[in-house]
């Protein structure tokens, strides 16, 4: 193996060999962390991560970022609540519009579609950058949350829709299974579609992929779209896992999912990158989380290293993107 | 033909999810079968039924301040309630002593004790908080359908304590009284000071013989 194989296996394998040194690590510091409900409790934590994750990746390979995530995820989280729990009321036609589990869940994910959607729009017909139209919608999708909220937390759900978030199927927690869902049709998007192949171009070179036919502002509302929807997915794990809808969910999870984009291996300047590695970034950041607890570390020292752990991420990608 | 199927099937899953998804019911209808919460009945019915009979039942303050020394896991297990997680729970204790002072917004009160003979606050002005609430442990949050009811009976319960339990106490007492006080309080686990234990009351009595 020469010198440049040798280089290439370390880029590819990077977040795995950094996810075997930190389990490692952990394994001889804490000895709780190597224990069967431990590794359940870490995978059932980064479902939602992955699930927000997974549709930044889309976005951050069209060389596109998305902000608004964490406010969306609150958003979609509290519509669905809000609609089981109360419906709506039409005073005017004396008429009450209530909504079954599948109604409720639909209504969460049309409207993170829709947000999304939004974004895609404002960002390719008006040529806002991605990070000042994702940031305004951060602002505003936090805005919504509290007018529909009110404030105050929605609770008591019921326990149908307590099992999205909080039950088990043959043995495997269900947020597992519904991120594991996603995982693998993003996977089969992005390695055997067109459109998969159309979201690497647009990052690798989007005057490129003008000029050879494809629609650029098609394909990108339709990631951000897609965002925006898995955004509300998260939303609605999260809400099922509290049974409570919290106007302030979500609060920085888009720091989380880019961190776990990008310790992926996904490149910030787009073209570069994949879902499963976005898997493993999830995996190192709930990891590094539940390890940082169990040592027993401050909270404010938490935030510090896994602000530290992202900056070397992003060092790593740009020395690569360098050397490529 | 292919595409008159496509779109008809389309059409029929859309109606189908729709149908599964929303009801329509008259307003009137809904608005008379739905019962809203009372906060202060709730509190009123927990105080009478729930809290005044397991008062009997709390644990001796200097019983709990021997116990939280020589055995703290043991104390915070056998008589602590908390309905969240981290290290802050909450005790039902009662005892008796002697008052030493009564200040502006609390009583002091030296505790009759098998062994030392610490002093505790009562409070008499600043009623805040969820530790009468928590403190017997028979709350249940999975009755209330959100937190604000759940919060309001903690406000409830205070209100009972300041407009009830407090008056007729605060009125009479004075120095060198002898009472007897049952009543909630707040301990950290983690960081745990029995130093200046301040006492919710939800009885209190002057005892003089």
């Amino acid at each position: 193996m020469n010198l440049q194989t040798y280089r290439a296996n370390l880029i590819r394998f990077q977040s795995l060999i950094a996810l075997f040194i930190l389990c490692l690590a952990l394994s001889i510091l804490s000895d709780k962390f190597l224990t069967v409900s431990n590794a359940w409790n870490v995978m059932r934590q980064i479902s939602v991560n992955i699930c927000i994750s997974t549709g930044m990746t889309l976005i951050v390979l069209t060389a596109g970022i998305d902000l608004s995530v964490g406010s969306v995820l609150a958003l979609c989280g509290a519509i669905t609540a809000g609609l089981l729990r109360n419906g709506i009321e039409v005073p005017s036609g004396n008429l009450y519009i209530g909504f079954t589990l599948l109604g409720a869940v639909i209504a969460g994910i049309l409207t993170g579609s829709f947000l999304g959607a939004f974004n895609g729009w404002a960002i390719t017909k008006f040529k806002v950058p991605p990070f000042v139209a994702t940031l305004a919608m951060l602002t505003i999708a936090r805005g919504l949350t509290m007018l529909w909220t009110q404030g105050f937390p929605i609770s008591g759900l019921g326990d149908t829709f307590l099992y999205f978030g909080t039950g088990w199927l043959l043995g495997i927690p269900v947020p597992v299974w519904i991120s594991g869902i996603i995982v693998l049709i993003a996977v089969l998007i992005t390695n055997k579609t067109r459109l998969g192949r159309y979201i690497y171009a647009i990052g690798g070179n989007e005057s490129a992929s003008k000029l050879s036919g494809i629609n650029v502002n098609r394909v990108k509302i339709i990631v951000y779209t897609i965002a925006g929807a898995l955004a509300a997915i998260g939303g609605i794990l999260v809400t099922s896992r509290l049974d409570s809808a919290q106007p302030n969910a979500g609060t920085s999870y888009e720091l989380d999912s880019i961190a776990a984009v990008v310790i992926g291996g996904t490149s910030l300047s787009g073209g570069r990158g994949s879902i499963l590695g976005t898997v493993q970034g999830a995996i190192i950041i709930g990891v590094l989380n539940n390890g940082l607890v169990l040592l027993n570390v401050s909270p404010f020292w938490q935030q510090v290293v896994k602000g530290f752990v992202i900056l070397l991420a992003v060092i790593i990608d740009k020395s690569n993107s360098k050397n490529d | 033909m292919k595409k008159i199927i496509k779109y008809t099937g389309s059409v029929l899953l859309v109606a189908v999810v729709a149908y599964n998804s929303v009801y329509f019911k008259k307003l009137d209808e809904v608005k008379a079968g739905a019962t809203s919460f009372d906060a202060a009945k709730y509190a009123e019915k927990f105080w009478t039924e729930k809290l005044t009979p397991h008062v009997a039942k709390a644990i001796e303050i200097g019983q709990l301040l021997t116990l939280l020394q020589t055995d703290k896991n043991k104390a915070f297990a056998d008589h602590a309630h908390a309905l969240g997680i981290g290290n802050v729970k909450y005790f039902l204790v009662k005892g008796s002593g002697i008052v030493k002072s009564v200040e502006e917004n609390q009583v002091m009160v030296k505790i009759e004790s098998e062994r030392e003979k610490p002093e505790v606050a009562i409070a008499t002005e600043y009623v805040f908080g969820n530790a009468v609430r928590d403190a017997s442990g028979e709350i249940d949050i999975n009755a209330f359908t959100n937190s604000m009811d759940f919060n309001n009976v903690s406000g409830e319960l205070n209100k009972i304590i300041r407009e009830k339990v407090i008056p007729p106490f605060r009125s009479k007492v004075k120095t060198g009284d002898k009472v007897t006080f049952s009543g909630a309080i707040e301990l950290n686990k983690e960081h745990l000071s029995t130093r200046s234990i301040e006492i919710i009351p939800i009885d209190l009595k002057i005892v003089n013989e």
